[in-house]
Order: structure tokens, then sequence, then C-alpha cells
């Protein structure tokens, strides 16, 4: 095959410019930072024009945007349909929920920090970001992957037995499929 | 042996010209979209990159044979059907390998694709791309009908089954088809918005819906199998219809127009149109359009 | 206050208080009656209430934890589409021993809220079958509704915090002093916990 060094670099630049254009998001809000994506995808602010669109299903998404606090019980879900998408995949965390807890800091069934439980490449800050910080944060992540550095997956791959001990703290009645990637 | 290498110069580079234009198209129609809903629009290369970022994106979820088959069932169906169109009009190089009687075949050929789908949607086993297939075979039931009603007309009409032979009737802008039988090319054009599914006729593919119908199942390289064969059968239909209705094309330049204002009827009607459900869509073809294609082949007949 | 016209809560009023001697019945304000009743008088009300009185629609149906009198209040707030009036009946439960009847058959929404109850208070009612897992999942110890959960501690010892909000101050009190306001006793109480 031809695949030495050079020629592998240029394939890399063409797929890392393609990923960072055209970047899917599953259609899929935990919280309430959900309302702020219709305004994000509609003619005011039209993250279209990034290439960022919305997809249906898990396996045809790139990002999985969680959108503000994370319960128990949706952190189970969220979990099934990140273990659910192809590489490769982001985790952008929305709102100060999913950074330190925010509002919900004592609450008794959410949880606080987005990063011990699922790889999560982009944090937007604020309660609620606005569709111009939601838009920014997307920026980020391009540039991130324009510049290799957006490998979340592989974190996760590695150091799965952290993320799954962390994983089974929270979820206590753990009856999750495996899946073969 | 005696192999002509304009031939195959022509089966070579037809697919990937049809790639590229319908890949454009689609690019454009979002961009059109976008203006038309008052935004700014993605660039009109957003299906190209999309169609690369699916084939780099690593596929490791199977389900069986079949959902590999799938989308190369649908694949192979758009590229015949490709071949067997005249691209251009009295071109040694781009006219393919259709001989006489190819509509016929082309009306066969023209399903294998979807069927293909189906099949391999049924293996994946999700619940949502099995309502999406049924929809979507329910939907071709409804749209099959006048097409071949308005293609029989023309074929009566004509004395002739093979496209090369309609191409040759058509020599002046007055021979066209659509002025000679206009009531065939409005069945046919109206079977023409089902086959595109743009809206009012994606009910198959809903996104919002049954999420995203088929392909729900379907991520990375199939998806983009799916997508580029999508796009190819999108510029094998319009070229088929050029060819029936608007007196083909002897250069590009000529064809790029006439398809492109063909596409824009789908894409325009999509646009301002809500969805139908599948009974609706399925009343509406067997309403007007049919009524057209009967009529059509009364006044050939009468 | 501007004098309302409360003629029609006057004889709603009355009129409860005629059939039910032992009912506590107080007219809150325009277009509101509260009804304090012995918890066995609650499903004769609730039944009177909606046949005789067309107050047909359950509006809400929550509970309020009196850990001081270690005692449940459940309240059913109910309306009359007719009469534009909403009853508050309230009632109390033994707060260890909860436990009540269900409403299921006069209206079927109560299930619902019953479900709730019993997974936020850990109230049984009788009656109603669908006493299963509702909102939380594999939920054990003690009902997160009920005051005597302490839900900083609960969240502190099982999830992890992130450091670098232990300098979180209690703002209340420059707000308080800007303004020129008063913190009152209990809230004081709060302010202290949610330091710690």
């Amino acid at each position: 095959m031809i695949y030495d060094k050079s020629s592998g670099k240029i394939v890399d630049i063409i797929k890392n410019y393609a990923r960072k254009h055209s970047l899917w998001i599953v259609a899929y809000g935990t919280g309430c930072g959900a309302i702020e994506l219709p305004p994000t995808m509609t003619s005011r602010y039209d993250a279209e024009r990034f290439g960022i669109r919305g997809s249906a299903t898990p396996r045809q998404a790139d990002v999985l945007l969680i959108t503000g606090y994370l319960a128990v019980k949706t952190l189970k879900r969220v979990i099934r349909t990140y273990e659910q998408m192809q590489d490769p995949k982001y985790v952008i965390g929305f709102g100060s929920c999913t950074i330190n807890g925010g509002m919900y800091w004592d609450s008794y069934n959410t949880v606080k920090a987005l990063d011990r439980y699922l790889p999560v490449d982009v944090y937007i800050n604020g309660c609620m970001p606005r569709p111009e910080a939601v838009i920014s944060g997307f920026i980020e992540l391009q540039k991130l992957i324009e510049a290799g550095k957006a490998n979340g997956a592989k974190k996760y791959k590695e150091n799965l037995d952290w993320y799954r001990e962390n994983q089974r703290k929270v979820i206590k009645n753990w009856k999750m499929p495996d899946y073969n990637w | 042996m005696n192999i002509n290498w304009l031939s195959v110069l022509g089966i070579i580079t037809t697919p990937i010209i049809a790639f590229i234009v319908g890949v454009t198209y689609g690019g454009l129609t979002r961009r059109i979209t976008a203006r038309i809903q008052n935004r700014y629009g993605p660039p009109s290369s957003q299906n190209l990159l999309d169609i690369i970022k699916l084939y780099s994106k690593e596929t490791s979820i199977q389900h069986g044979v079949m959902q590999h088959l799938g989308p190369v069932f649908a694949i192979t169906a758009s590229i015949t059907t490709l071949y067997f169109i005249p691209v251009i009009k009295n071109s040694v190089v781009f006219t393919n390998l259709s001989f006489n009687g190819d509509l016929i075949f082309l009306l066969y050929i023209m399903v294998f694709g979807s069927l293909g789908m189906a099949l391999g949607a049924g293996q994946t086993g999700n619940p949502n791309a099995a309502i999406g297939v049924s929809r979507g075979l329910s939907q071709m039931v409804g749209y099959e009908i006048p097409f071949v009603l308005s293609l029989v007309a023309i074929m009566t009409q004509f004395h002739t089954t093979s496209l090369t032979d309609l191409l040759a009737v058509q020599k002046h802008f007055a021979d066209w088809i659509i002025f000679q039988s206009p009531l065939a090319f409005i069945a046919g054009i109206l079977a023409f918005l089902g086959m595109m599914g743009y809206a009012p006729f994606d009910v198959v593919i809903a996104p919002a819906e049954i999420a995203s119908g088929p392909p729900s199942e379907f991520g990375g390289k199939y998806l983009a199998l799916m997508m580029t064969s999508r796009s190819i059968f999108t510029f094998a239909k319009l070229v088929l219809f050029t060819d029936i209705f608007l007196g083909g094309a002897s250069d590009f330049i000529t064809l790029i127009i006439k398809t492109f204002l063909l596409y824009m009827i789908p894409v325009l009607t999509g646009i301002v149109f809500p969805r139908f459900r599948t009974e609706q869509s399925i009343c509406f073809f067997w309403k007007w359009p049919l009524v057209f294609g009967v009529l059509a082949i009364l006044v050939v007949v009468l | 206050m501007k004098t309302q016209n409360i003629n029609i809560e006057k004889e709603i009023a009355t009129e409860i208080q005629n059939t039910f001697h032992t009912a506590e019945v107080n007219i809150k304000r325009n277009k509101r009656i509260e009804v304090k009743l012995r918890n066995d008088l609650i499903p004769p009300f609730l039944s009177y209430a909606k046949n005789y009185l067309t107050f047909n629609h359950l509006a809400h149906f929550s509970c309020v934890d009196w850990i001081e009198q270690n005692e449940f209040e459940l309240v059913y707030i109910i309306y009359s589409y007719e009469k534009g009036v909403i009853v508050l009946a309230k009632t109390r439960i033994d707060r260890e021993k909860a436990e009540f009847v269900t409403t299921r058959h006069l209206w079927y929404q109560a299930e619902t809220y019953e479900r709730e109850l019993h997974e936020m208070f850990g109230i049984n009612f009788k009656g109603n079958d669908r006493l299963n897992e509702f909102i939380l999942e594999d939920w054990e110890g003690i009902p997160p509704y009920r005051r005597d959960f302490d839900t900083v501690k609960y969240a502190t010892d099982n999830f992890y915090t992130r450091p670098g909000r232990e300098d979180a101050k209690d703002v209340r009190e420059n707000v308080t002093k800007i303004n020129k306001e008063e913190i009152p006793e209990f809230a004081k109480e709060y302010s202290v916990r949610s330091l710690k």
C-alpha cells in the first residue's frame, strides 16, 4: 500500500477538514439547555453555515451535546447513547450543571462533574449559554479537531475501567449491554 | 477483440460525473432551502464534506450480512440505472449501454435499489427502520402507477420503447414530448415528486417521527454509500426525465441547465409544503396523476 | 385591599359546613376556599364535592411534611369549571405509619400523583395497585422529599463534588444590607447549613 508518512498526513488533513466542517448532533436534550438549540439552528443564528446539523440517531451522529443537568436516570441513557455512536465522536458539556453541578449542587439525583463519567472535549460555560456561546463552543471544537486534539473517545477507550468504576458508583443497578466497539 | 475505448471511457466517467453533479445539487438544495428560510445556509460543498466525513468514520456495528448488502444493492441499482440512460444525445462516449427496449428495463431496475434498501433495513431489526420500509414501499406503489401510465402513453404514441428512438423523435424545440404529450408529462412530473422523496412525500425518512426511518441503524460508511447512491440516482432520474420529456441534451451545459430546472420542481415544492401521511400521499398519487395518466393513454389511443 | 365579591364562596362554604360539621372551612381569598378535614372524611368529601358541588377537576394533589408534629398533610386542589372556585381540601395523616386510601375511582389522574407521593414521601395508598417505580430508578433508603432526608449529605456522599466552590459566600447578607431588610430567624439557619 502507498501509505507512507506524507500521504497519511494528507489523508489526515482531508479527513480532519471534512470532520471539522460536518458535525452532526444527536437530537437528545438532557436538561433545560435543549431549549437553546432551536434558536441556534434556525434563521437567527443558523448553525448550519458551519456544517452543524441535527441527526436523528446516535449511529449517524458525531457530537453528543449534554444540554444541562444530568440526573442519574438520564446518565444511564446518555452512556448508552454515547457507546452506540461511531468513532470519531465528541462530547460537549453544556452549561454550568455539567461543570460543577450549577444550581443543582445539593441535589440528591444529579451528577455534578460530567467528565468523571464521559470524556468531555469542550465545555460551554453559562446558565444558560446563549446561542452565541454555543456556536463559539462548536468553533472551539472545530479548532481542536483540525489540530487533531479532540481525542475524547480514545481517552474513553484507554481509561474505560476508571470511567466504568465511576459510572457504577452512581448507577446502582447496572444492567447495561456491552457494545463491541 | 475490438474494444470501443470511447465507451470504456464513458463507463468510467459517467458515475463520477453523476456523483459530482448530484452532490453539488444536494448542497445547492440545502443552500436554496436556507435562503428561502431567511438563513445564510451551508456552503454548496456541504454534502460532499458530509460524505467524506462519513467515509472516514469507523463502522464497527454489524447486524448481519444483509445490512452490508443493502447499501451495495442501492448503489448498484443507481449505477446500473445510470448506465442504461443516454446521458448526452448522439454521443459515442456517453451512450453507455442503452439498447432497444430499455425503458421497460429501466422500470424494473429503478425499483431494485429501494428493495435492496428494504432488505438491508429489515436486517437491522430497528422498529423505526421497519416502519420506514413499510411506508416507503407503500408510497412506491403509489407513485409507480402514474409513472408507468405516463411512460406507457409515450410508448404507445411513438411506437417505441427505446430512449434513443425517443431522443431521435425530439429534434427541434417544438418536437419535445412535453409539448407533444403534455398530459403524460403532468402525470410523470407528479410521480417524479414522489420519486425524489422531498416534502410533501418525505414520510419515509421523517427524522422527527421515526428517527430517519430505514437508515436509522446505518452509520458511517453505510450511510456514506447510501448518500452516494442517492446523489447518483438523483442525477440518473433527472437525466431520464430530461431525455424523455425535454428532448435530451447535446452538450453538458444544456444538460446542467435542463436537469437543474427540472430538479428545482421537487425542491421548491418541498420547501413550501408540509408532510403528507402515507395514506394521504397514496390517495394523492391515485387521484390526479392517475387521472392524467389514463387521459394521456386515452388521447393516444382514440 | 379591594373588597371583593365573595358571595359564591360564602354559599359554597356554608354548604360544606352544613354537610360536614367537623370541617374547618376558611375563605382564604377571592375564589379560594380552604377545607380542613379529618382524614377519614376525605373520600366522602371529595365524592360529595365532585358529584354535588360540580368540583370535577383534580388540579393537583400534593403533600407537606410537618416533621415537628410528626404528620403529613395531604392537599387536594380541586376546581369547578361552573363556579370558577378552587377548593383546597387538607387533611393530616400519621407520619410513621404513612397510609391513606386512593382516590383513583374519582379521578384517574390521581393515580399518577399517588405514585409520585409514594416514591417521594413513602406514603402507601391502599387500593392503588400501580405504586411501583416511577421517576427515581433504583432508589434505596428513605424517600428524598421527607424532611429528615439530608440531601446535602447524600449528594456529597454519593456524587463527586468538583473543588472550587468552598469559598461560595452567602451573599444574602450583603443584599439585605443594601436593601435594608432583615433575614428571618428560620432562614438564617439554612444559610449557615449551606455554608458547611
